[in-house]
């Protein structure tokens, strides 16, 4: 099965840098239909507007982390299926627990290469 | 017995209501005091019995010493100009890096926007955004200086404080438990506290192994 990049994807970050780094690298998946927010409560109020097929999303953001966007969209029964990967810098053990247990689809340690987004993109999808 | 007299407190009036530069009480205020209380209480004390009056004498040069030991801190240098001129450094580093970022990813974003149906143009713009990655990487010798200049500074800091701490044996008293705010208790939950040095945390494939 191939990857869909035909998917609305929106990507989470505080830092516009790193926002179009990832959008880059989604373009040179193949994904164009790529939108923004700069923290957890634009992108709350973002997807209750638009379905995302997937959600991009850094942890360390105020005022609502990726954490907390994460807990909130899986409390949602509109939003709960949304596949939600989770980027940041910090890589300790009990973090990534933590957001597994909240529904994490999958996670990713900064700085990191296209194939390893590639990678986890496929492996939420199960392609 | 001997009383104390108008004389013994006069020196303290005196400093009270004339010496003091400002209405604020600085360290400087309370150990200028200590210091003339001591002076002017000796003979007083001397009195009294003579172990208080070496106490009295010991605890004059302590003060004394601790003077010495603050000015040598050259707090005021430390204060106003290396604090704030690394904090220029730093703001400056986050600049030039946001700069080179900036250049380098528009000259990637060209070269990817580039028709390579059009041999001639496509080599052009590659050969030509290629100097512009290679001149926007020259900040990394700039901040590089940039960051030597901070770490001087949290040298200084870090020796002046140490020698302090040394001197009046601070680590022997234990710091009071601060109560937590709501947002520091928020912050400490829920915001992590950035990379980890290598050997640190976990790797990605430690990672992938939970998923």
């Amino acid at each position: 099965m191939a990857l869909d990049t035909s998917i609305p994807v929106l990507v989470v970050d505080d830092y516009k840098t790193m926002i179009r780094i990832i959008r880059n690298l989604l373009k040179q998946l193949g994904f164009e239909d790529v939108d923004e927010a700069a923290d957890g409560t634009e992108a709350l109020g973002k997807m209750r507007e638009r379905r995302y097929g997937l959600v991009i999303s850094d942890w360390n953001m105020e005022p609502m982390t990726g954490y907390e966007l994460l807990k909130q969209v899986r409390a949602d029964t509109g939003l709960a299926k949304t596949p939600f990967i989770m980027v940041t810098a910090e890589s300790k053990t009990e973090n990534v627990i933590a957001a597994k247990k909240a529904g994490v689809n999958n996670y990713i340690v900064k700085p990191f290469n296209a194939q390893t987004l590639k990678g986890k993109i496929e492996a939420v999808f199960g392609v | 017995m001997s009383t104390m007299t108008a004389e013994h407190a006069a020196r303290v009036i005196d400093y009270l209501r004339n010496e003091r530069k400002s209405d604020d009480v600085s360290l400087d205020d309370v150990m200028r005091l200590a210091e003339i209380m001591a002076e002017s209480f000796q003979s007083f004390f001397k009195t009294l019995d003579n172990s208080i009056y070496t106490e009295l004498g010991e605890m004059a040069r302590e003060i004394s010493s601790m003077k010495t030991e603050l000015s040598e801190l050259q707090l005021a240098d430390v204060r106003q100009d290396r604090i704030p001129a690394a904090g220029r450094e730093l703001d400056a580093i986050v600049e030039a890096t946001e700069d080179a970022t900036n250049t380098i990813m528009s000259a990637a974003e060209e070269i990817m926007g580039a028709d390579p149906a059009d041999v001639e143009g496509y080599q052009n713009t590659v050969n030509e955004k290629i100097v512009a990655i290679f001149e926007a990487c020259s900040f990394q010798d700039i901040t590089g200086q940039r960051i030597s200049k901070v770490v001087q500074t949290l040298s200084h800091l870090d020796e002046r404080i140490s020698r302090l701490v040394d001197k009046l044996k601070i680590m022997k008293i234990e710091d009071a438990p601060k109560e937590e705010t709501a947002e520091e208790r928020r912050r400490r939950e829920l915001i992590l506290h950035g990379p980890q040095h290598k050997g640190e945390g976990v790797s990605q494939n430690d990672i992938d192994a939970y998923f």
